[in-house]
């Protein structure tokens, strides 16, 4: 009977009165890379709505949207000087490290999230790597994943941009994500979660796709299914480049 | 105008890779080198991956020294006898070559590696080049007859065991240093992303003795040669041959080497010889500073791949 209880009361602790739903979408579910692709914009929308009839909306509201790219091991290196020779002597492990990761919000991330939810979903960049530095390296883990973190930044792959998201009206809003133009091909996740007086109230998660299209895919896959064949295509194209320009220029 | 790079998954300006393959082929019609060691450095700084570079430099190469390659033999200025033996060794030191750039990924010792390689070779040639050529210079300003071909005098290479007549270069030698250098040359190449004419050439002149009028043609084609074998084996192992960055810079390459040869006319062989040295020296000292001027930014990532960290 007590178990019961507890089950119901968590039950309600999850399910506050009043609960929130998300409805949300990415503007290009599916991004496709063309000859001509250099980078991408996409718009992510979204409207708070009652769980149930008749419950009426009190916000205000703080929206965060995570964006995760591909998962990829990568290491950080550290150049150190030895014997008046610069090479990298030290490196770290990041397995299972994002690609590309972005945090968009409608406030700053501590003033509308409480700490547990920040922590506990690795919000910030900086614990997206200490969670995926490889065991053992707890030591070294912080140092590098801080540079990780900020190599990733400056080459426009990681970004956390406290004023994101704009509110449309007091329910609706749109954020805004810009894909480099070397991004990586795969799934990515946007993860949104609203906030209410410090409050987790509701959360959703969508996926889209990065992808090759048309001849740039049918490259790429050739490359990797048939790479016999395509090593010949490429010395036959070598070639005859090369001829024609000598036959065109011989005059 | 942007073009994307299916390989190295990432655009860049269609005009920029032209732009850099014909400055490099003009250099290269120049001075009769491939240019991989100009091409490679600069791809990889202007921010493709190092082993997409490497790989696709090889087919901008191919088809640079392909047109060169056609006039020599149309002209006879192949020995096609050397150039097979040559062919055959450089293609198992690519082999070997494409393996060792695996094993030095992997240790994440590429970077080193190679501004180290570059340094030493290309000082090393870069200063023989241009003692000669100053030495060349300073001798015809002081009036001396300068003579054309070297005299014809054995070293003790020439001596080794399994000797073989190499009827067009006028030669009766030993089979072995001729193995022994293409054996290099494949290695060096495949690790480089460089044809190696620009080794090639000096350790036929001044190692085999081969005459000057078969020296570049046959070069050239056995630059051709390994860089297809390369081409092949990096497609194979690495996939990392991006067929547009190659064949965009093949576009630019031969056409700016057709230029390049035209412009080569109005200048001697010694003078040549002379700015190929400075420009030599110049990537040699380019590297030499990385290595030993402290790094802007000491960290570095890169991403883990089945072959290995890039």
């Amino acid at each position: 009977m007590k178990r019961l209880l507890l089950a119901l009361m968590l039950l309600v602790a999850a399910s506050p009165a009043g609960a929130e739903k998300l409805a949300s979408t990415v503007s290009t579910p599916n991004v496709l890379i063309t000859s001509s692709f250099d980078g991408a914009v996409l718009s992510l929308f979204g409207t708070i709505e009652a769980d149930a009839p008749g419950v009426a909306l009190t916000g205000p509201y703080n929206v965060i949207v995570v964006i995760t790219g591909p998962l990829q091991d990568r290491v950080a290196r550290r150049k150190t000087n030895s014997f008046g020779i610069w090479r990298n002597t030290e490196q770290v492990t990041f397995k299972q490290f994002p690609s590309f990761y972005d945090v968009l919000s409608s406030g700053k991330l501590d003033v509308i999230a409480p700490a547990d939810v920040l922590a506990g979903e690795n919000i910030l960049p900086a614990d997206q790597a200490r969670a995926s530095a490889s065991e053992g390296e707890t030591a070294r883990a912080e140092e590098f994943g801080t540079e990780l973190v900020r190599l990733m930044t400056s080459d426009g792959h990681f970004l956390v941009k406290e004023d994101g998201i704009r509110f449309l009206s007091s329910t609706a809003y749109v954020a805004q994500l810009t894909l480099p133009s070397d991004v990586a091909n795969g799934p990515f996740l946007a993860h949104t979660m609203v906030f209410k007086d410090k409050q987790l109230v509701a959360e959703h998660r969508e996926g889209f796709s990065v992808r090759k299209s048309g001849f740039e895919n049918f490259i790429f896959v050739a490359s990797k299914t048939q790479p016999l064949l395509y090593g010949l295509v490429c010395v036959a194209l070598a070639l005859g480049t090369g001829w024609l320009a000598g036959v065109v220029f011989k005059r | 105008m942007q073009i994307y790079l299916p390989i190295a998954e990432l655009s860049m300006n269609l005009f920029f890779l032209i732009g850099i393959g014909g400055a490099v082929g003009f250099l290269s019609g120049l001075f009769g080198v491939g240019g991989g060691f100009l091409l490679t450095p600069l791809l990889i700084f202007s921010g493709v991956p190092a082993p997409v570079a490497v790989a696709s430099v090889t087919g901008q190469v191919a088809a640079a020294s392909t047109s060169g390659a056609l006039s020599y033999y149309r002209r006879g200025g192949i020995d096609l006898h050397l150039a097979l033996y040559l062919i055959l060794s450089s293609t198992i030191g690519a082999m070997a070559g494409v393996t060792t750039f695996g094993l030095l990924r992997a240790a994440g010792q590429l970077d080193l590696f190679i501004s180290v390689s570059y340094l030493v070779l290309l000082g090393f040639v870069g200063t023989l080049m241009m003692t000669e050529a100053l030495r060349t210079l300073l001798r015809r300003r002081a009036g001396v007859v300068i003579r054309d071909k070297l005299p014809s005098q054995h070293t003790w290479m020439h001596g080794l065991p399994l000797r073989i007549r190499f009827k067009k270069s006028r030669l009766y030698i030993s089979v072995l240093p001729v193995l022994a250098i293409g054996l290099f040359i494949g290695w060096v190449g495949a690790l480089l992303g460089i044809g190696g004419g620009f080794i090639l050439v000096p350790a036929l002149v001044y190692l085999l003795r081969v005459p000057a009028n078969v020296v570049v043609g046959t070069s050239l084609l056995q630059v051709v040669a390994m860089m297809c074998v390369t081409t092949i084996l990096q497609a194979l192992t690495s996939q990392s041959v991006d067929v547009m960055l190659a064949f965009c810079l093949m576009v630019g390459g031969t056409v700016g080497a057709q230029f390049g040869a035209s412009a080569g006319k109005y200048l001697r062989g010694d003078q040549l010889r002379a700015l190929l040295a400075l420009l030599v020296l110049g990537v040699a000292i380019r590297f030499g500073l990385t290595l030993v001027l402290p790094p802007s930014d000491a960290f570095s990532m890169a991403v883990i791949t089945a072959g290995g960290a890039g």
